[in-house]
């Protein structure tokens, strides 16, 4: 899932002071289980921007929805009448859904309300861990399925740095070294050996780094052919 | 698919002003039916009393009780929430 955390309500207030109609729009997928920018935080977040609006003088209605994906077209059709009627939408999806939102917003403005921070996995209640960099190159299988790109402080590939003391990473004793959990999950396994193989330099241009990415599935993306039938009739 | 918008319209919240002479705070207290809704009961059967701007809502439990309602309360002019459970 994507992991983000709430902006400051005061950093929120500054972008949207200036509009009469916000709608804060939830986004109920990820970032609702992160208990940042769900339908009811939504519903908090307006209440309390209609109290902050209040008591600033400022006359502003603000109104609050949510739906279930805010990366996916199918999902706005119930919302877009209230998101033209607004002056600026204040979406709390992560930064895919605000992209994906003013794309369809036209003119009208869509904000971040939430700052998006990593895809992860939930440790326990309350706490939210970064377990994959989207490199777009998985080495997983090779690293008995402890990733150094994501959880190594430096992404290191070879093994670990003179950094790590008791498992621990230099950069604070809160962080665990990617790489002794790799070594002793690699021995509980039995696949120690594996880290022997010589590996190709990663392929880093799959990240980031190589520049904005896209998936495209030919095969559902591709117009139909035409059926063999009304083909030979159109060409009689 | 239904679109979570069902929502009242924003109730107008009262402008920032001084506080007038003789002003009663408007509290609004959130009881548990089973602890504190019922001490409350039996502090009427004892004929206590406490002030007319007090207003108890009876929640089955306060583990009912979310941020909205707190939040709402305060929008619709209660000056304090007094939680009990």
């Amino acid at each position: 899932m994507i992991v983000g955390t709430q902006k400051p309500l005061e950093e929120i207030w500054d972008m949207i002071k200036g509009f009469r109609k916000v709608l804060v729009l939830g986004c109920n997928t990820c970032v609702a289980i992160c208990h940042a920018g769900g339908g009811k935080e939504a519903e908090i977040l307006a209440s309390l921007l209609r109290m902050k609006a209040s008591l600033s003088g400022v006359e502003t209605t603000v109104r609050h929805a949510a739906i279930e994906r805010q990366c996916e077209s199918e999902f706005f059709e119930p919302v877009m009448d209230e998101v033209r009627a607004s002056d600026v939408v204040l979406s709390l999806a992560c930064g895919v859904g605000v992209n994906f939102l003013a794309d369809k917003a036209g003119d009208i403005p869509a904000f971040p309300g939430i700052d998006t921070a990593f895809f992860g996995a939930v440790e326990k209640a309350g706490i939210f861990k970064e377990l994959c960099a989207g490199c777009g190159g998985c080495i997983l299988h090779l690293t008995g399925g402890i990733c150094p790109v994501a959880r190594c402080s430096k992404s290191i590939m070879n093994g670990p740095c003179g950094g790590t003391s008791d498992g621990k990473c230099e950069i604070s004793r809160d962080v665990d070294c990617a790489w002794y959990l790799i070594v002793e999950r690699m021995k509980k396994l039995g696949t120690l050996e594996k880290l022997f193989e010589i590996q190709p330099p990663k392929d880093w241009s799959t990240g980031l780094y190589g520049g904005p990415r896209k998936v495209v599935l030919e095969h559902i993306t591709a117009p139909e052919p035409p059926e063999k039938g009304k083909e030979s009739q159109g060409g009689m | 698919m239904k679109p979570q918008s069902e929502q009242r319209e924003a109730p107008s919240i009262e402008k920032p002003h001084g506080i007038p002479d003789g002003w009663e705070p408007n509290i609004l207290a959130f009881a548990c039916h089973y602890c504190a809704f019922a001490a409350a009961d039996l502090a009427g059967v004892m004929r206590l009393s406490y002030p007319a701007s007090v207003k108890v809502l009876r929640l089955p439990c306060t583990g009912k009780l979310d941020y909205i309602h707190i939040l709402h309360a305060f929008e619709r002019g209660a000056d304090g929430v007094f939680v009990a459970g």
